[in-house]
């Protein structure tokens, strides 16, 4: 048998891994475990002292952290991730100045790029690598195009390499570039941008198909609704619909239903100019759609002065909000459309005229379906067509 | 006009800051929070410089992180300010300059919670900090609270759009927070569900939370007052004025009379509150007290022109000074509400006039600060100052120091 002095030599190596695995397991589970601690803050400050002090302990450590804190980063809890934030800078900062410094790369480079994870973490991680490696970001980017954080950048870019090609007479490839941009773009503005771009080089581009505008409506109106009681008044197109009734408004001026397509280039329905120029107002715009089949969606609107939305007679969105521009995507409303036909009723309130009487008295109303990126859903006026002189 | 008799005191600013020091702790030399000690703009500070340009009398200039109207606050040897810049203004910014030497003390970087609509000067960093000497307290368009030591240490957030809806405002939230006996009170009226909350300074747990289902949007900050025998906080907004019990979120009384949309803190002096809100809008003297609608017992003075959309209005002894944003100016005799004079400053107007030292300063957007002399009955220039930056942003006056944010430094003004 070997002697114990001979074996104590030949297991201290053995010995001393042993210890580091462990030691390194139970940093980890610390980790985890201080790291939980922030993921419990919550309303009311709730967890906050408890927050600071393992705060204070992790902004100790090295960038081996980052891995698990960037892990934790990627939360819904606003506040922990501020908690996490906060020592996020602390560890960078520190780390930038110091040489040396093995930064985990790789596990950045994937966490950047992984759409499934909150895109402000995310965001926070391209900067860090963005100085680590400046020419990363530019070849990258191009393959965001379907990444919800980083899409609107990506659509800059490509719109600026079709740009390049045109000024190179390559119309070709600049009509692949603004036609991925114009595919992939959910900004209004990158939109009208990348359509303006494809029209200009002679193809087609539908703005209000691409961002699911509801263009074609039934309207009536103005029916009487003074000191701003429009908003509570429940008027006949509330209880049914029918197109051929004719009702009594303002001053006993007896008005029906008119059908109006507005051309508008983002789809804005000019109540003023479509029911007349009118103040302490409601009117009532009605349409239907078809769908192929039922599916999640949301219902985005906005009006001038307040609306009212119903979804196959069931309310979806209630904003009472006088002197209220119509702004684009003002309200965002998830709804479920059913496979076949849905009907859409809207209400509009006109409010009183401002008192300065060079303030013109706007009256519209602008509304679209779309999904959760803001991209149009496929749709069809279940209206019959217009006939034209 | 007929006013209700007020105790007025020619000496300057005693009366004012007696009152105001009823309320507040004072502080001399510092300027703890949005319009300085007592927030009406007015501070006991002396040695301001009056003359300036880009150069003379800059003894330092910082860059800012971002964009914002929040003005400085100075505490001791520290100088603190917000900011807010990138994606959707989402990324805010707590800086801290040393007072002396504008060196970098700290710098807080966090993300807003729930940035909405925003006034591409002002981003989500409207609001003002404000602290008591051993915490700063900031407040985001986005609906954040965030709550500091004096060396930038995190010490409690609170997520309001999070936790009571997301602000629906399209120039972002920009109330100011107001402290008051251990309390931190914030107004929040948007298109939501508006409210007031007074949080503990200690913990950002409700202490109170008082709905407000009338209130719209409003920007304007809440104001405390010593009435009769308590206090009463001030809120303007959607068309009226609101006291409340600054202790409990009690309802004690309203007065209807300003526009929809309101702005401009509300100033009280010599037992009179005066509110003003534009443009179109009134200006309002009234005597606080009282429960339920006051409108037609309390409202003492009422004036219709030179009101303003976003500058609040100061008061020096007896008289009431504002400019409105077109930069028309006037001076009232009050309470008798004599009009002393009317001026035209040149240029357009953001921010709020302060008053230190016998000197009256306006600043106008392109960077130009005029002096006039706050102990003169008439309008009497001493100078104008550029500082070659565009200036929104209200300025702060401390520890001899003139200091002003422009769209892209912090600058401290004093005499070399």
């Amino acid at each position: 048998m070997p002697a114990a002095s001979s074996i104590i030599p030949a297991l201290l190596p053995i010995v001393a891994v042993s210890i580091c695995l462990v030691t390194a397991t139970q940093a980890q589970s610390n980790d985890a475990e201080r790291l939980a601690v922030i993921a419990n803050t919550g309303p009311q400050g709730f967890g906050s002292l408890a927050a600071k002090e393992v705060r204070d302990e992790l902004a100790k450590r090295s960038v081996e952290l980052l891995p698990s804190l960037l892990a934790a980063m990627d939360t819904s809890n606003p506040v922990a991730a501020n908690w996490y934030r906060t020592i996020y800078e602390e560890i960078v900062t520190r780390e930038i100045h110091a040489s040396g410094t093995q930064w985990p790369l790789d596990f950045m480079k994937e966490y950047v790029s992984d759409t499934n994870r909150q895109g402000r973490p995310r965001r926070l991680v391209l900067k860090l690598i963005n100085q680590l490696e400046p020419e990363f970001e530019s070849q990258w980017l191009t393959e965001r195009l379907a990444d919800p954080e980083f899409r609107n950048e990506a659509v800059a870019l490509t719109l600026s390499l079709g740009d390049q090609a045109l000024q190179s007479k390559d119309t070709k490839s600049a009509t692949i570039f603004f036609r991925s941009a114009f595919a992939n773009a959910r900004d209004r503005s990158q939109v009208t941008q990348a359509a303006q771009r494809l029209t200009s080089v002679g193809e087609k581009a539908d703005v209000n198909t691409q961002l699911g505008l509801v263009t074609d409506w039934w309207l009536t109106g103005p029916f009487d609704a003074p000191a701003k009681s429009g908003f509570e008044t429940a008027f006949e197109p509330e209880r049914s619909i029918n197109l051929q009734a004719t009702y009594e408004g303002q001053g006993g001026r007896s008005f029906g239903w008119i059908r109006h397509q507005t051309t508008d280039a983002l789809g804005q329905m000019n109540l003023v100019n479509a029911l007349g120029q009118t103040d302490e107002a409601v009117g009532y715009a009605w349409t239907e759609i078809t769908v192929e089949q039922n599916r999640e969606a949301e219902l985005r609107c906005g009006a001038d002065d307040c609306c009212l939305v119903w979804l196959n007679g069931k309310p979806v969105s209630t904003h009472e909000q006088w002197l209220n521009g119509t702004r684009f995507d003002r309200f965002i409303n998830p709804i479920e459309l059913q496979a076949g036909r849905n009907t859409i009723l809207v209400k509009v309130c006109q409010g009183p005229q401002h008192r300065n009487p060079e303030v013109f008295n706007y009256w519209s109303l602008q509304l679209r379906l779309c999904d959760k990126d803001g991209r149009g859903i496929s749709f069809q006026t279940a209206l019959p067509e217009v006939v034209h002189d | 006009m007929n006013m209700n008799s007020a105790n007025i005191s020619g000496k300057w600013l005693s009366t004012i800051v007696i009152t105001a020091c009823i309320a507040f702790p004072c502080f001399a030399a510092e300027w703890p929070g949005w319009r300085g000690p007592f927030r009406n703009g007015l501070t006991e500070d002396t040695g301001v410089p009056t003359q300036w340009s880009a150069t003379e009398n800059v003894l330092w200039r910082a860059p800012l992180p971002g964009v914002g109207i929040a003005n400085p606050v100075v505490w001791n040897n520290k100088v603190i300010i917000t900011a807010s810049e990138g994606h959707d203004h989402g990324e805010l910014h707590v800086v801290c300059f040393d007072r002396v030497t504008g060196e970098k003390q700290w710098h807080q970087r966090l993300w807003g919670t729930s940035p909405s609509l925003f006034y591409p000067h002002s981003g989500m960093a409207s609001p003002s900090p404000v602290t008591d000497g051993e915490r700063i307290f900031t407040f985001f368009g986005t609906g954040d609270v965030f709550c500091f030591d004096m060396d930038g240490a995190l010490l409690w957030q609170r997520a309001l759009s999070h936790e009571y809806g997301r602000f629906q405002n399209r120039f972002a939230a920009s109330s100011s927070p107001l402290l008051f006996e251990n309390r931190l009170i914030l107004q929040c009226d948007h298109y939501g569900d508006s409210y007031l909350v007074a949080l503990d300074p200690a913990t950002g747990a409700n202490l109170w939370k008082a709905e407000r289902p009338e209130a719209w949007h409003s920007w304007s900050s809440p104001q405390i007052i010593a009435a009769a025998d308590l206090h009463e906080l001030i809120v303007s907004g959607s068309k009226k004025l609101d006291a409340y019990a600054p202790t409990s979120g009690e309802q004690l009384w309203t007065v209807n009379g300003l526009t929809q949309e309101c702005i401009p803190t509300p100033v009280f002096a010599h037992g009179l509150l005066y509110a003003v809100s534009g443009p179109n809008g009134n200006h309002i003297a009234i005597r606080p007290g009282g429960r339920g609608d006051v409108t037609e017992t309390h409202v003492v003075w009422k004036y219709r022109r030179g009101t303003s959309f976003v500058p609040s209005a100061i008061i020096i002894d007896d008289r009431y000074y504002l400019a409105d944003d077109k930069g028309f100016a006037r001076c009232w005799e009050i309470p008798s509400g004599k009009i002393l004079w009317r001026q035209r400053l040149k240029g357009k107007y953001t921010a709020s006039p302060v008053a230190a030292d016998g000197k009256l300063f306006f600043v106008n957007e392109t960077g130009t600060t005029l002096v006039l002399d706050a102990t003169s009955r008439d309008y009497v220039e001493l100078s104008r100052n550029d500082i070659d930056e565009d200036v929104l942003s209200s300025p702060a006056v401390s520890h001899a120091c003139f200091f002003l944010r422009t769209s892209k430094h912090l600058v401290c003004i004093g005499n070399e």
